[in-house]
């Protein structure tokens, strides 16, 4: 039973997160939160019993963190 | 961006721990992949990432970790032609399309040619998931730097 | 119109909602998905492929087909990105270099 309120309650962040990225008027700070969705996601996947799934978003989280940092340093817009 | 080694003493030393841990994972969730957890997608993107944080904390300048966009291309392809490799194989060997058993090598028993294959094809999809990322950051670092938007 | 676009979403998400409690539940053997070819797998994953991990023996072995154009499409998006994102002079008129920048 304790194992679905913690599944819920990553259920609960994730649609939270997913709303704070949408209505985040910094683009950066879409990038970080971004990486607390793949963060709560992992969760998600070990407890759903994929580990492979798992292990792929943590380190694709990762590069496409990285990958956006550069986009925006592109673009030129650090911060607003 | 990159042009300029960011970090200091910190990151420089972390760098030297982190990097070879990394790509030595990679060959290890690459071999290893047959009985547990991981694969050809995780081996290339865990062995991209080692080469990303080299190419991000060292600079642009140093040799070793600096592989053109072109280069990275080519050899992305060559993974993928590594995968239809071993499709070809079996098909000279008698066989179907991908039908390990049908290898054209001798084994005593069909199971390691079942990994033989498997490994090849892991290792295909390893250098093409690896240069296609080193790719796609190779190409933004330098249309970053040339357009001189920056600063 | 926003009054009308609210209660579109609201119902879609009590249609949504209600139609979650129809789904099978995870790890359930006897659902429908986990009745057609899945038991044939498991039971001959190792003896066919020789792969005492499942994934794999599914993913490279019975799927390879499937996972070799996997492999295509990740060739395609970096060939994507750098025919979109590179500097290319070809097919770039010399005079109107300024333009494209």
């Amino acid at each position: 039973m304790q194992i679905y309120t913690i599944e819920a309650l990553l259920l609960v962040f994730l649609i939270f997160i997913t709303a704070s990225i949408i209505y985040c008027r910094d683009i950066l700070s879409s990038v970080y939160i971004y990486s607390a969705f793949s963060f709560c996601a992992v969760l998600l996947y070990l407890m759903m019993g994929s580990p492979d799934v798992a292990f792929t978003e943590v380190v694709v989280g990762t590069v496409s963190t990285i990958f956006y940092v550069i986009s925006l340093k592109k673009i030129d817009r650090w911060c607003k | 961006m990159m042009k300029d080694p960011f970090g200091g003493i910190i990151l420089n030393i972390a760098f030297r721990m982190l990097v070879p841990f990394s790509v030595v994972y990679a060959v290890y969730v690459l071999i290893l992949g047959e009985s547990s957890p991981g694969g050809g997608f995780q081996a290339g993107v865990v062995m991209g990432f080692g080469i990303v944080l080299a190419r991000l904390i060292l600079g642009e300048d140093t040799v070793q970790f600096n592989i053109q966009a072109k280069n990275s291309l080519a050899l992305a392809g060559f993974g993928t032609f590594i995968y239809a490799l071993a499709g070809w194989l079996t098909l000279f060997g008698g066989g179907k399309f991908l039908d390990y058993s049908f290898l054209p090598f001798t084994a005593e028993h069909a199971h390691e040619l079942h990994a033989l294959g498997i490994l090849m094809i892991e290792t295909g999809v390893t250098i093409c998931v690896m240069m296609t990322i080193l790719n796609i950051m190779d190409v933004l670092v330098r249309r970053s730097e040339d357009d001189g938007s920056v600063q | 119109m926003r009054g009308f676009v609210i209660t579109v979403l609201a119902l879609l998400t009590g249609l949504f909602c209600s139609s979650v409690t129809y789904l099978p539940t995870i790890g359930n053997p006897y659902s429908v998905p986990n009745q057609h070819i899945t038991p044939v797998y498991i039971a001959r994953s190792e003896i066919d492929t020789g792969s005492p991990n499942i994934v794999t023996g599914t993913l490279a072995d019975y799927r390879g087909f499937d996972t070799m154009w996997e492999t295509t499409v990740m060739f395609l998006s970096g060939l994507t990105a750098t025919l979109i994102l590179s500097k290319s002079t070809v097919g770039r008129r010399p005079e109107k270099e300024d333009d494209y920048e």
